[in-house]
């Protein structure tokens, strides 16, 4: 009976030692199976990704997913890709260090610079849409409107946007440059409610937004209700524009489409929501394209073998 | 009757009914809660949910799938695999924690001099009171690397670590400190005449600590197990960080992603909507009858184990 006890122990005991010792020096094996990490259906970062690669039926549904997936958040995916060396997942760019691999998406690098100058291809565009000039319930609304999204376009706005995880366009001037123009700012707005709707994917950041701009503008109050992207033009200028659920400025995650084409003018980008796909350090592959990661995710390429033979 | 006595007499009434009050009013929170949780959960199994129709209730229990179809457009949930996925990790946690809790109470009660003996309750009151998202931290850095390699080790390739043996090992952690407290109460307070008779008939220590003092306390010993699962069973957190949120299922395998009722109210939960949303409710509500029914059916069993039966 000791005995047994005692050549138990030291076999876990081997057997532990070995585990925590780890087994990198075997290097990459290409025949193992590919395992998918992905976010799970409610999120913001699935729906760019899954669009990004042309999986759009799989933003909302895991049943086309590749069998024995794994459903972990942001920060999940990117410790897992520390460990996991036939792991696949994908993060916002704003994530991305250099404890994994970051793929070149179309042989173009995952930096910011790339998402600026439009090369990198894995990326939704955030827009904003404004009411038809004119078509403010109050002048001071219009003119708020207007100077909040003036704005966007500063380097004030940059940075919070880049605070949030997204990438900012570029800007030069700040809001002390051009605050001048925008005279309502300097006037007391506490008793003017601006209403912001649409995307919910851009929510927190039109919520920092907001609540970074109202002191500078007067204090006016922000509402803010975001239903989705359909909703940013249809509640501005579309068919509920002079509904209960109207608003002063909407926003997208996508670009707008032919029917939601506004008053020239009233629409705009205000930053790009860029996606990269990481893998583990020591995994072989660099760069990707949208059919292979649309391959990868729908089950097609099994192992690694499937795609890097390719 | 003098006014002293009668002053008396209304502060006692007066007391007597801010505790009624105090008592009414946290009962009543109780209510409130199941009241709520209970109308939310059964709104999909009730209403058309926008269009969609309403939820099988036997689907639902019975499902091997967490959603079939696109999110938002599909009403076919089930949760039956989480279920048994749930019940299956809560009980290999206890099977792994309940004889190391016991065994260091037993210590710590009965063997350890008297000095570390403080010392080591100390320590494991502490982990009692660690917070579970620190053990979910603990168990996505150090837990998920380890379980991977081990996993390797086997030639399995496991999905970096997120697993049933994972989300077990973080459970056992996370319940041995109340399961070694309670158990080291129940041993302690083992009559020293039992102990001491079982001594002078001439057994040893360690026959007197294995066949009389734990099996004197193994009502207390019960309870603690009791205490262990529900911990278990509630858990979200920590294990929604290792379990790797299996869509469907069951799952077995020790090296196998796995989903439980808990981890699956909390994935997407800050994020959804809608039907996505109030399902969640409908999850709860399965998890408090586990919980329950569990609960009911231990004590059953505690009743019948009985308390000092020395054989």
């Amino acid at each position: 009976m000791k005995k047994v006890l005692l050549m138990l122990l030291a076999i876990t005991s081997v057997g532990l030692l070995a585990a925590c010792g780890g087994n990198s020096e075997e290097g990459f094996d290409a025949t193992k199976s590919i395992t998918v990490y992905t976010r799970d259906t409610s999120s913001g970062t699935r729906a760019g990704f899954m669009g990004g690669i042309g999986f759009d039926d799989a933003a909302e549904n895991d049943n086309l997913l590749a069998d024995g997936f794994v459903t972990s958040d942001n920060t999940g995916i990117l410790t897992a890709m520390t460990t996991d060396e036939y792991g696949i997942g994908y993060i916002s760019l704003a994530s991305l260090n250099n404890t994994v691999k970051g793929l070149n998406f179309d042989g173009v690098e995952p930096t910011v610079q790339n998402v600026v100058n439009n090369t990198y291809g894995l990326k939704r565009p955030f827009n904003y849409v404004l009411r038809a000039p004119g078509d403010y319930d109050s002048p001071e609304a219009e003119a708020i409107s207007n100077a909040f999204v003036a704005f966007l376009q500063t380097t004030d706005g940059a940075d919070i946007i880049m605070d949030q995880g997204a990438v900012a366009l570029e800007s030069t001037d700040t809001w002390d440059d051009i605050k001048a123009d925008y005279e309502i700012c300097a006037e007391d707005n506490s008793g003017i409610v601006i209403r912001f709707g649409g995307s919910d994917s851009i929510q927190k950041i039109a919520e920092a937004l907001s609540a970074a701009f109202s002191p500078k503008c007067g204090d006016f109050v922000a509402e803010h209700d975001h239903t989705g992207s359909s909703d940013g033009f249809k509640r501005t200028q579309g068919s509920e524009k002079d509904g209960d659920n109207a608003k002063h400025i909407g926003f997208a995650s996508r670009p707008f489409k032919d029917s939601e084409a506004g008053v020239d003018g009233t629409q705009g980008q205000l930053a790009w929501d860029a996606i990269v796909a990481i893998v583990h350090l020591d995994n072989e592959l660099d760069s990707v394209s949208a059919e292979d990661l649309k391959k990868i995710y729908s089950g097609e390429y099994a192992t690694w073998e499937d795609l890097l033979s390719e | 009757m003098n006014t002293n006595t009668k002053r008396k007499k209304r502060v006692d009434q007066l007391v007597r009914g801010l505790f009624m009050a105090a008592t009414l009013l946290s009962a009543s929170f109780i209510i409130v809660i199941v009241i709520f949780i209970i109308i939310k959960g059964i709104t999909p199994f009730i209403t058309d949910n926008d269009g969609l129709g309403a939820v099988n209730i036997w689907k639902f229990i019975t499902g091997t799938v967490w959603l079939k179809g696109t999110a938002f457009q599909s009403n076919l949930y089930g949760v039956g695999y989480i279920i048994l996925n749930t019940l299956y990790v809560a009980f290999l946690a206890l099977l792994l924690s309940l004889p190391i809790g016991v065994l260091t109470a037993l210590f710590i009660a009965k063997i350890a001099p008297k000095k570390l003996a403080e010392f080591l309750r100390t320590i494991v009151e502490l982990l009692a009171s660690i917070p579970s998202i620190v053990y979910g931290l603990f168990g996505s850095g150090v837990i998920l690397t380890f379980v991977y390699n081990l996993a390797d080790l086997f030639g399995v390739q496991s999905k970096g670590g997120n697993s049933v043996l994972a989300t077990v090992l973080v459970l056992a952690l996370m319940t041995l400190p109340t399961i070694t407290a309670v158990s080291e109460v129940a041993i302690r307070s083992v009559r020293k005449d039992i102990e001491e008779g079982s001594l002078a008939l001439g057994a040893t220590r360690t026959q007197t600590n294995f066949k009389v003092v734990l099996a004197s306390a193994k009502s207390g010993i019960f309870a603690a197990a009791i205490l262990g699962i529900g911990r278990s069973l509630g858990e979200a957190t920590a294990v929604s960080l290792v379990a790797g949120n299996a869509q469907s299922g069951p799952n077995f395998g020790i090296f196998d992603i796995t989903s439980t009722l808990t981890s699956t109210m909390l994935k997407g939960l800050k994020e959804t909507t809608g039907i996505d949303y109030d399902i969640r409710f409908s999850v709860g509500i399965i998890l408090m009858v586990v919980i329950l029914l569990t609960n009911f059916i231990l004590n059953a069993v505690k009743k019948r184990v009985g308390n000092v039966n020395v054989k």
